[in-house]
């Protein structure tokens, strides 16, 4: 049975190029997974060059955005492999969204509520950053550079927020397990 | 920006300070609502004249219009690239654009915004597509609610007719992203009846002002004069107190 083998496995972090490099080794037998990037639709891609006059976004609707690409890479990616048996590391999936949002002030609720069309991942991995490792092509750290009103002590403040906030629930997880 | 706790205390305190003041000029939100060929848009623009000729400062939105997001929606919309979910999440984020940087914005200088189709389309369209209209609704949280709300109402048939006269209805338009109708006007009046059927609800449920559509439109004009001026005087809905505060501790006004 092909179908039994499927796997969607999660790595978060705000660490763009640790959050790939922890996907490509997530994929134990090459051949048979694949790694689902942030912004396969290009929506961020896109949000780069609009005209700065148009105002900057705020984390509400960033990670509105950020849903709209996940949604996406269910639709094209995910669902299909996994439909086809394979493995999918999406990376990363729904955790580094939200701790983007917790560190942003969003409330917990309205986070959940706009992540519930993602289904839970069976295996999830938290990678955790060097101090100030966000860069700008993954989520969270485009996502502090676009938000609006944000300075760079802020930025920082930001990306600390959503690494803790990972921290936290890489702890719970693995808490969770050993009981 | 982060939002504090204590921020979000602060500015809640300063935008029911801000709303509630007598001294002050309030602002006012009028949302225009219902299906295509309603004729929300003729009536908004005889509307506006008119509070212009009165001495309103106004201003207006329309749906899917923020210069960030629209780009975005409308180049996937071209491909027909979008699934009920991306479409209902990127025209929220579109939405959520659009309240910050104008019509937050206009409501705290005491300007009066119109808005040609609200929250509300976003509901109608996502539901009859088939999405839950909670999960919908909480999307769009903190909620701004409008001072009132016009709903013009046809049936399908006058709607599909009025559409139908002059232009063919583009692909999501007619649903058809949903109907797997092929013929566009054949998909429309299936997919209208839908939107217009959740459209009734909503306006049941939200309380909005009924403006029977199939009317003349000087008729049509002359009741939304007449329920504006009943309408203006209602006081500041205290429900906004967490979309505005949201709003000032992003921009870093709470005070």
């Amino acid at each position: 049975m092909k179908a039994s083998k499927a796997r969607l496995v999660s790595v978060d972090g705000v660490d763009a190029s640790a959050v790939i490099a922890a996907a490509r080794r997530a994929i134990v037998r090459p051949g048979r997974g694949g790694v689902s990037h942030w912004d396969a639709s290009g929506i961020f891609q896109d949000l780069c060059v609009a005209d700065a006059a148009a105002g900057a976004p705020s984390a509400r609707t960033l990670l509105l955005l950020y849903a709209a690409d996940l949604a996406f890479r269910l639709r094209w990616e995910i669902r299909p492999a996994l439909a086809a048996g394979r493995t999918v590391v999406a990376a990363p999936y729904v955790d580094t969204a939200v701790a983007f949002g917790r560190a942003a002030g969003v409330p917990v609720g309205w986070l959940t509520n706009l992540f519930r069309f993602a289904p839970p991942a069976a295996e999830r991995h938290f990678v955790i950053a060097k101090r100030d490792a966000a860069s700008e092509d993954g989520f969270v750290g485009l996502a502090c550079h676009r938000v609006h009103g944000v300075d760079r002590r802020a930025r920082r403040k930001l990306i600390g927020g959503a690494d803790a906030h990972l921290r936290a629930e890489a702890k719970r997880r693995a808490r969770r397990k050993k009981q | 920006m982060q939002l504090s706790a204590a921020a979000l205390r602060v500015a809640r305190r300063s935008a029911r300070a801000h709303f509630t003041d007598p001294a002050r000029k309030r602002g006012l939100l009028v949302a225009f609502e219902g299906p295509d060929g309603s004729g929300k848009t003729t009536q908004r623009k005889l509307f506006k004249t008119w509070l212009k000729s009165e001495g309103y400062d106004v201003v207006t939105t329309k749906w899917n219009s923020s210069d960030l997001i629209k780009p975005i929606i409308k180049s996937r919309k071209a491909v027909r690239a979008l699934s009920p979910e991306e479409f209902s999440l990127l025209h929220g984020a579109d939405f959520r654009h659009r309240v910050e940087q104008i019509i937050l914005p206009a409501l705290w200088d005491g300007k009066l915004v119109i808005a040609d189709r609200f929250l509300f389309t976003g509901l109608a369209r996502d539901v009859a597509r088939g999405l839950d209209l909670d999960w919908v609704l909480k999307l769009y949280q903190p909620l701004l609610w409008p001072d009132l709300v016009f709903y013009f109402a046809v049936s399908p048939i006058t709607s599909g007719k009025r559409v139908t006269a002059t232009r063919m209805p583009n692909f999501y338009e007619a649903g058809q992203d949903v109907t797997d109708v092929e013929d566009p006007v054949e998909s429309y009046q299936r997919f209208i009846a839908r939107v217009i059927r959740e459209y009734e609800s909503l306006a049941l449920i939200f309380n909005m002002i009924t403006v029977d559509a199939e009317q003349s439109i000087g008729d049509q004009h002359r009741q939304i004069r007449e329920l504006f001026l009943e309408g203006q005087r209602r006081p500041w809905s205290p429900w906004n107190t967490d979309a505005v505060a949201e709003w000032l501790a992003g921009q870093g006004m709470a005070r």
